[in-house]
């Protein structure tokens, strides 16, 4: 599986008055395509902090002091604020917990949803065009450079061309093609109401049922005398509404559309033409298409594409990519040679800022030129190397004077404090520390950063990653087809009404129409939350971060909610971050888990895993504590708070309401044992030499319980 | 210890917010030592109507009984009944009726006038003695606006007792401390303010304060919706160990329908002003009736991915399960003790099939 996320020794600490909170202690972890990554916890464990560092809105006293968060080839915790523009709410969305301060309290509900839409249509219409067209640019010169023949280049405008026209035909299809599906739904819901008599807000339904039914009309989806009856019918039923909702009398709208839902209703099987080698059909070969059914029309297309276009020009395709590939790996080798050269500058023992400057500069260049663009799978370390380095060096010049500054604060202050304790006073304040950043650890961070890249150089030169060029071919074209068909969709005013509306409906609002036009303080908590989850998914985000989106809502909305956003993944191939104390819900959403406690991670793996062989004792009183529908038992609590991070304890944070504790968790913090590959936690009790302790009875029974189930179904 | 002894009971309670019919036409009996258990989804009244029940509202309609004692009334029912009779007076009057039938009818109207107007002034003079009832006590939801945060803790919880006329300052600090002691916390805290404490210890205190009113009967709404999980297990521990410990009733209102489960006897379940459902909380899971209720029942979340991954939700749509057009629903007793909100139809179809 792809990975989409990951983020790499991760710290994060907050400037307080009474000194440094420790809310995320170097925590680790991936999220692939497609997966929905739970991270559970107490309020303070740190899982807000750690997805709000993933969508750079850290508070400002907040202090990142190390790691790194590497999205799509940049390193989240170094770009900069209009780099991030581009990736947040776009890429990467957020529910939020709290659906109060979340939303603009003097915009209608209806222009927040939209404004993302639309701002973010253009965006990525403007970006997509980008990326198409430099890649193939790119490819066009590594072509012609490879076989030394100019005429490669013209290959590359006919894919550039026929391209275009495939993304044409296909719109036009995808929008005849949602209209019917939506046509056939509307007017199944209009017929029920109308047989209940309980019709809302008929005339605009009826009309945007006449609008969609007029929209079905194309090529491939209703065609022909078909086509001519549903434009007569729309249009009868338009000039009918008025009348009809008038009188109060529906029998002439019901007609129409159930002859409208006669015609419509077989275009749905229908299969789908292959519009790609059509594209090209249409474009080069100068004769009309062939008359027959569509799935051996595809068969025709497609010999015919290969045979004249796509086999000539994958071959093409694959030594371009493969003299890149070597071209770059030489480079590399430089780069390593560059980097070695330079490093010691930067690890001397009184660093110069100028000489730093200009060893990074050389770095960086070297670095950067030894990237081969044309791979489609970024390279994480090579791409986030200039960022990071160069804000390391950074942090560490600028902690030169921030240093000197809290010392003489410090010293001060101490002074003061003295004289207190001296009069026999007990001060109620405490001393800010006289250090603001730790230089030994900003300097560990540059030379990490160097030997990262160099070690994941080394591999590659050495042949670590061995790559399978056709398979790249294939990808490649893919994301030709991807960004092209991104640049030629246009999301329209009335498309992202009518998008924002059904995403309303979905959410579970009721009289959408009405609630478009209303304020937020016009809605209940339970009813904001679901349309701030409704704008973070009207953003057709890559990742989304869920904050305990139901925790406010009651359980069939939350279930509503969580069907609604597992459907989301699934089409969308979406990658979820689901943060939450709820274990219900964990067991629902998500593939993996990764429980967490005082900043750090305690156990991950599989659900499965976590939830039938759970082995943090962590993890057993969360899982204890919460009833079921059987529990019967005394609830386990778990006695007292979570710790004072500002003070984090020496051993294992969790020993102190640990009832398995043993002297060891109080004096050193536990490794991360590895339980099976997907599963592994860190509590010494997983230690050789530890005594065996049992899973609690209260959660062996549960867990026996739901063996014995089998997992049946609860129809 | 549930003795069947009745002691309180909410008949045709209605709360009208203007327009909005928060709670509409709810009739229910809580038994002592029970703890009762009140569902719905948020907005349907499980909270006004515990909040009716300690008179934070003047109801609109309908009477609530504690101990056999009438100590809230609405006046609505009364002057429906006003109006009925007025208008079916000047109906007979419109149609011409002639005029010894009409002084007949007339007679008639004055008195049942007269009963109304009489009934309605009984049930203020009930509602108007009966101030508020110290026996009955709530600990609410948000534990974080439910305190003052400039009094400390001590003050907070002896304001009940100060307000119903303790003046000697060692009793209530006695009391104040044996609350602090009964819920976990310790004598220090009362000298403490609310925001020197975390979520847990809070609605600790929210407790407390119920507590050390004595009072027979506590309306916990949703106390523990706004805590971590491990929070959470401590407080509905410390409410299980007080019931027991002080013989408490309880009145627990609450979305999370395990919590609930885990924590009551009886359990009715409410949807849109309306009681739909009301059973044994055994009873009320195993065999649900009310489309309603099943909806619910199957959208809660259980600790256990194999389940998850294959959990059928049921959607509840009022207009496909129920046709009220001419035979009006009301809540019924389907099996003993098993109350569902049905019509004739409907009774007839859940008898059917209790008896498969």
């Amino acid at each position: 599986m792809k990975k989409k996320l990951s983020v790499k020794n991760l710290v994060v600490s907050f400037r307080t008055p009474a000194g440094k909170v420790q809310a995320v202690r170097n925590i680790s972890f991936d999220l692939h395509e497609g997966e929905t990554l739970a991270v559970v916890g107490e309020s303070g464990s740190g899982k807000s902090v750690t997805s709000k560092a993933i969508l750079g809105i850290l508070a400002g006293n907040s202090i990142i002091e190390g790691g790194s968060i590497v999205y799509d080839g940049m390193d989240l915790l170094k770009i900069t604020e209009d780099e991030f523009y581009r990736i947040r709410g776009d890429k990467i969305a957020m529910i939020f917990q709290d659906p109060l301060s979340s939303l603009n309290p003097i915009m209608r509900i209806g222009n927040q949803l939209t404004e993302a839409m639309l701002l973010k249509g253009e965006a990525r219409q403007k970006s997509c065009k980008d990326a198409f067209n430099s890649t193939l640019a790119l490819l066009g010169d590594e072509m012609v450079a490879v076989e030394n023949n100019p005429a490669l280049k013209e290959m590359c405008a006919n894919f550039d061309k026929f391209e275009f026209k495939h993304i044409e035909l296909e719109s036009a299809y995808n929008t005849a093609k949602e209209s019917a599906v939506e046509v056939v739904d509307e007017i199944e819901d209009v017929l029920f109401y109308i047989e209940k008599n309980a019709f809302k807000d008929p005339k605009y339904t009826l009309e945007e049922i006449a609008r969609l039914a007029a929209a079905t009309v194309n090529e491939y989806v209703v065609t022909g005398a078909d086509a001519d009856k549903i434009k007569a019918l729309s249009a009868e039923l338009k000039k009918n509404a008025s009348a009809d909702v008038r009188k109060k009398d529906y029998t002439e709208s019901v007609r129409i559309l159930k002859e409208i839902q006669e015609i419509i209703k077989p275009v749905l099987e229908k299969e789908m033409p292959d519009f790609f080698s059509m594209g090209y059909f249409l474009t080069f070969s100068g004769q009309k298409l062939p008359q027959m059914p569509v799935s051996e029309l595809n068969e025709y297309l497609l010999n015919y594409l290969n045979e004249h276009f796509m086999n000539e020009f994958k071959s093409h395709v694959v030594k371009a990519l493969e003299n890149s590939a070597k071209r770059h790996m030489e480079l590399k080798a430089e780069a390593v040679k560059v980097v070695e050269a330079n490093r010691a500058v930067l690890e001397s023992d009184n660093m110069d800022k100028k000489a730093c400057d200009a060893a990074i500069d050389t770095m960086v260049k070297a670095v950067e030129a030894s990237i081969d663009k044309l791979e489609i799978r970024k390279d994480g370390v090579a791409y986030t190397f200039a960022s990071t380095i160069k804000a390391a060096v950074n942090t560490y010049f600028e902690g030169i004077p921030k240093n000197a500054k809290a010392a003489k604060l410090h010293d001060k202050q101490q002074k003061k404090y003295d004289k207190l304790v001296a009069k026999g006073k007990t001060p109620t304040w405490k001393v800010t520390p006289s250090t603001a950043v730790d230089l030994d650890v900003a300097k560990a961070t540059i030379t990490a950063a160097i030997d990262r890249l160099l070690e994941h150089y080394e591999e590659l030169l050495a042949g670590g990653n061995a790559r399978d060029f056709l398979a790249e071919t294939d990808e490649l074209i893919l994301f030709f087809k991807e960004n092209a068909s991104g640049s030629v969709h246009k999301v329209t005013k009335e498309m992202a009404k009518h998008r924002a509306i059904k995403l309303m409906e979905e959410v579970g609002i009721s009289d959408a129409r009405t609630r478009y036009r209303q304020y937020p303080f016009e809605f209940s908590g339970g009813m904001r939350q679901r349309i701030v989850i409704a704008i973070a998914l009207a953003a057709d985000p890559d990742i989304l971060i869920c904050d305990e989106p139901t925790t406010a809502l009651d359980v069939t909305i939350q279930a509503q909610i969580l069907e609604l956003i597992n459907k989301l993944k699934k089409d969308r191939n979406l990658s979820i971050i689901f943060i939450t104390h709820d274990l219900g819900v964990v067991a629902n959403m998500a593939d993996r888990i990764a429980v967490m406690y005082a900043g750090k991670i305690v156990e991950t793996g599989t659900s499965e895993d976590v939830f039938y062989s759970p082995a943090h004792p962590y993890t057993w009183a969360l899982l204890s504590a919460m009833p079921d529908l059987e529990t019967e038992e005394r609830l386990e609590a778990i006695p007292g708070t979570p710790p004072n991070m500002i003070y984090p304890p020496v051993g294992d944070a969790f020993a102190d309401r640990n009832k398995y504790a043993m002297q060891i968790d109080f004096e050193m913090q536990p490794p991360e044992f590895k339980i099976s590959d997907t599963h592994s936690a860190s509590t010494w009790l997983l230690h050789p030499d530890a005594p065996k302790v049992e899973i609690p009875q209260i959660i062996q029974n549960r867990i026996a319980r739901m063996k014995a189930k089998g997992g049946a179904s609860n129809e | 210890m549930n003795n069947g002894e009745t002691l309180l009971s909410v008949e045709h309670l209605c709360q009208y917010f203007g327009r909005n019919k928060a709670v509409d036409d709810v009739s229910f009996e809580v038994k002592k030592g029970e703890v009762f258990g009140l569902v719905g989804e948020s907005g349907c009244g499980k909270t006004t109507t515990g909040r009716s029940i300690i008179k934070l509202y003047d109801i609109t309609s309908g009477n609530i009984f504690y101990k056999g004692e009438r100590i809230a009334a609405g006046t609505l029912s009364y002057k429906e009944e006003i109006k009925a009779a007025k208008e079916a007076y000047k109906e007979a009057k419109k149609n011409g009726t002639d005029k010894a039938k009409l002084a007949e009818i007339k007679a008639d109207t004055d008195a049942r006038i007269a009963k109304a107007k009489e009934e309605m002034k009984a049930a203020m003079k009930d509602h108007k003695k009966h101030r508020t009832v110290t026996d009955i006590q709530m600990i609410f939801q948000d534990p974080i606006a439910s305190l003052d945060p400039r009094m400390t803790v001590g003050q907070i919880i002896a304001e009940g007792l100060v307000i119903n006329g303790e003046k000697d300052k060692k009793v209530i600090d006695e009391k104040v401390y044996e609350a602090l002691e009964m819920v976990g916390l310790v004598r220090e805290h009362a000298g403490r303010y609310p925001h020197e404490f975390s979520g847990g210890q809070r609605q600790r205190i929210g407790v407390a304060r119920a507590v050390v009113m004595n009072p027979e009967i506590i309306i916990a709404d949703e106390p523990v919706s706004a805590l971590d999980v491990s929070i959470q297990a401590q407080v509905i521990n410390l409410l299980d160990d007080l019931r027991h410990k002080m013989g408490l009733t309880v009145m627990f209102i609450a979305h999370d329908l395990s919590v609930v489960k885990y924590f009551s006897d009886r359990i009715g379940v409410m949807y849109f002003g309306k009681l739909v459902e009301l059973a044994d909380a055994d009873e009320l899971f195993e065999h649900p009736m009310h489309p309603y209720t099943k909806s619910l029942l199957s959208a809660i979340p259980v600790p256990d991915p194999q389940f998850e991954k294959k959990r059928q939700r049921i959607t509840y749509v009022p207009l496909k399960e129920h046709d009220y057009s001419v035979d009006l629903p009301s809540l019924r007793e389907v099996t003993p003790g098993h109350f569902v909100y049905c019509n004739d139809a409907e009774y007839e179809k859940y008898r059917a099939q209790v008896a498969e």
